[in-house]
């Protein structure tokens, strides 16, 4: 191949790569509209933590704030966690207790701790975190009624250090980009979890109802994070200091 | 006056118990907590000494129940935190207590806000040590947590999305002679976000005490790494100390009132968390405040002195009496010793987070461990564990009056 050619065809190569990473980008932004439909949030949130054996282990509430430019502020209101928050700011995390007047600096692997992480419950998109690759069209299950239906499934890796899994593997309705599963993998690669996602109108969905996680690392559970109601709020820039928050103010 | 203030905050309770009906904003809450803590007497030690001979002339540590409740209001800008405690000491009476840990009022304006009362004020980043909490020590590694007491106070405060400036007088209405923890005070803490950093600034200018100042900062350094560390400057700390002029024997108290100049702290501090939810403390601070090498030296030798001269023919009382005023060395600073080296693991599995944990002390080998065990249910959590002191025979820690404490509280959340 003359030099001429091989230019050429190098040129096409990288603008097939760089169409393919916006089209990526923009599936990746039509899936996040199904559970974050504003750019500024409030959302209040259900979790329901199943043992392995079918029976219910723990129940969890929680307000979640979330916000523009990667921002959320967690808010936990189960009599067992009750005053506790966690702040996210983009990459840096603070965990605020009731009691203490320190916020705690927590690092990324300490976000992860517990059935539902605050990682899960306050990540409401992966357009701003990650970056993939088309794999392809596949059924978007291996049984059930989901195998009839194709989906795209998308290969994402974490673009920031402060994410909560490192790698997933997503699986999206091929005509609107709704969420339908997931394979999340923490930083050594470990598939710490698989999520699926239950929608409000199976033949037209709008929004997410329910995450549903299966923890594949320790103790087998799942973790139904349920979505209460959605309306859109922004906060006062202060509510996102977290020396503010470790004062305990009221924030309704 | 402690009732006084103990009979406000019960009105307030009722207050804003009724008020709970009419406004939203209104929240109760609480915890209630059942405990026993059994306590074994150190063998060695100036107050076993005392004990051994005058029997009963001093308090021997003694296994104690308690019944501990803590209420929580707040509405229309008041918040009030108040505990009542029912303590029974093995083979003596109970005995009852309630105190104020916090009433004040706050409003804000924008990013102002405004605080008056007593009020809990924490500032520093460390775990077993905090130098730069201005306002308030609180005791650090106990075995249960406990809701530490404020002080009276003012406070402005102003905050944007990354910084926050916080102004307090600390003990407005005290005496200018007032001294340690209630001598009346300025402060000042700056804080700034920088990405993965957190940094602090801090002064104070006590009546007495003079001016200090200090710095910290928190640092997520990867993914599973925070680092931490405080620095602060003292012109002068407030303490106690054995009377020079003292004789081994002394007719009266012979610890007196010192102060010491240009004292400095320093702690620095990390954790490590992996998958597993495995995760490590590791600190190591030196703590100016506390006795000097050469002080614990003076101290040992006295009670050595003091020893010999009850086979010598001196009264038991006198000598044993002398004996227990040595023990108030223990209390002459938050560290017994000025370097200390801290390290707790701790892992969470479920509703179980069992932890080992270590004090060291390199200047005599002293050291403490605690194995503990904590589960969390939703309303409930039940805690145990246990605490040896040891070391060689000369290190500080073998001298204090507990050699080894055992555990168990179970707390009620409402």
């Amino acid at each position: 191949m003359k030099p001429i050619q091989t230019l050429i065809v190098a040129a096409f190569a990288l603008l097939a790569i760089t169409a393919q990473a916006q089209d990526v980008a923009a599936l990746l932004k039509a899936t996040d509209k199904y559970r974050m439909s504003a750019d500024n949030l409030q959302v209040e949130t259900l979790i329901n933590v199943v043992n392995a054996d079918g029976t219910p282990d723990k129940e969890r509430r929680y307000k979640v704030f979330a916000q523009a430019k990667r921002q959320s502020l967690v808010l936990m209101q189960s009599p067992a966690e009750a005053g506790q928050k966690v702040l996210m700011l983009g990459d840096d995390f603070w965990l605020l207790m009731p009691n203490s007047q320190r916020p705690l600096r927590i690092t990324p692997m300490q976000k992860l701790l517990g059935d539902a992480s605050t990682g899960d419950v306050a990540t409401m998109s992966w357009a701003e975190d990650y970056a993939g690759k088309l794999v392809g069209e596949e059924p978007c299950d291996d049984s059930g009624a989901a195998a009839k239906q194709t989906c795209v499934h998308l290969s994402l890796s974490a673009s920031r250090k402060g994410v909560t899994y490192q790698r997933i593997e997503l699986w999206i309705g091929k005509t609107r980009h709704e969420p339908v599963r997931a394979d999340l993998y923490v930083l050594s690669d470990k598939l710490a979890k698989q999520a699926r996602f239950v929608m409000d109108k199976p033949a037209a969905p709008t929004m997410v109802t329910e995450m549903v996680l299966s923890d594949q690392v320790s103790n087998h559970k799942t973790t139904h994070v349920r979505y209460l109601s959605r309306k859109e709020r922004q906060v006062p820039p202060e509510w996102l200091n977290p020396m503010f928050l470790v004062r305990n103010p009221p924030l309704e | 006056m402690h009732r006084i203030t103990v009979g406000a905050a019960a009105l307030l309770f009722a207050a804003l118990g009724w008020a709970q009906t009419g406004a939203s904003a209104t929240q109760f809450g609480g915890q209630v907590r059942l405990q026993w803590v059994g306590q074994q007497a150190s063998g060695s030690g100036p107050l076993a000494q005392a004990n051994a001979l005058q029997s009963g002339m001093v308090e021997l540590p003694v296994n104690t129940a308690s019944l501990e409740t803590e209420l929580r209001a707040s509405a229309h800008g008041l918040s009030s935190v108040v505990t009542l405690q029912q303590q029974r000491p093995e083979s003596g009476a109970t005995q009852n207590r309630a105190w104020v840990n916090e009433l004040y009022a706050s409003q804000g304006a924008g990013a102002w806000q405004f605080s008056a009362g007593k009020k809990i004020v924490a500032w520093d980043v460390g775990y077993g040590f905090r130098p730069n909490d201005m306002i308030q020590q609180e005791e650090r590694r106990t075995l249960v947590s406990n809701t530490a007491e404020g002080r009276p106070l003012v406070m402005v405060e102003h905050f944007d999305a990354s910084t926050a400036w916080s102004w307090v007088w600390v003990n407005p209405t005290a005496s200018s002679d007032a001294r340690a923890a209630a001598e009346p005070a300025l402060a000042l803490r700056v804080y700034q976000r920088d990405g993965a950093v957190d940094w602090h600034g801090f002064a104070r200018l006590g009546a007495h005490s003079g001016a200090s100042v200090g710095a910290a900062a928190a640092w997520v350094a990867s993914e599973a790494v925070e680092l931490h560390a405080s620095l602060r400057y003292l012109q002068r700390v407030d303490s106690s100390a054995i009377d020079p002029a003292a004789g081994v024997l002394s007719l009266s108290n012979p610890w007196q009132a010192v102060t010491q100049s240009n004292v400095k702290q320093l702690l620095l501090g990390g954790t490590w968390t992996n998958e597993s939810q495995l995760s490590l403390l590791a600190e190591a601070w030196w703590d100016g405040t506390a006795p000097s090498d050469a002080q614990w030296d003076a101290w040992s030798a006295r009670n050595t002195q003091l020893g010999a001269l009850a086979g010598l023919g001196v009264p038991a009382a006198a000598v044993a009496g002398n004996l227990a005023w040595q023990t108030q060395a223990f209390s002459a600073s938050q560290s017994l010793r000025r370097s200390n080296v801290f390290l707790r693991l701790s892992c969470q599995h479920d509703a179980w987070q069992p932890a080992l944990d270590m004090l060291y002390t390199p200047a005599d080998q002293g050291r403490i461990l605690t194995a503990s065990l904590t589960w969390q249910g939703d309303r409930m959590q039940v805690q145990g564990g246990l605490r040896a002191y040891g070391g060689p025979a000369n290190a500080v820690l073998m001298h204090v009056p507990v050699s080894a404490t055992a555990y168990i509280a179970g707390t009620w959340t409402f």
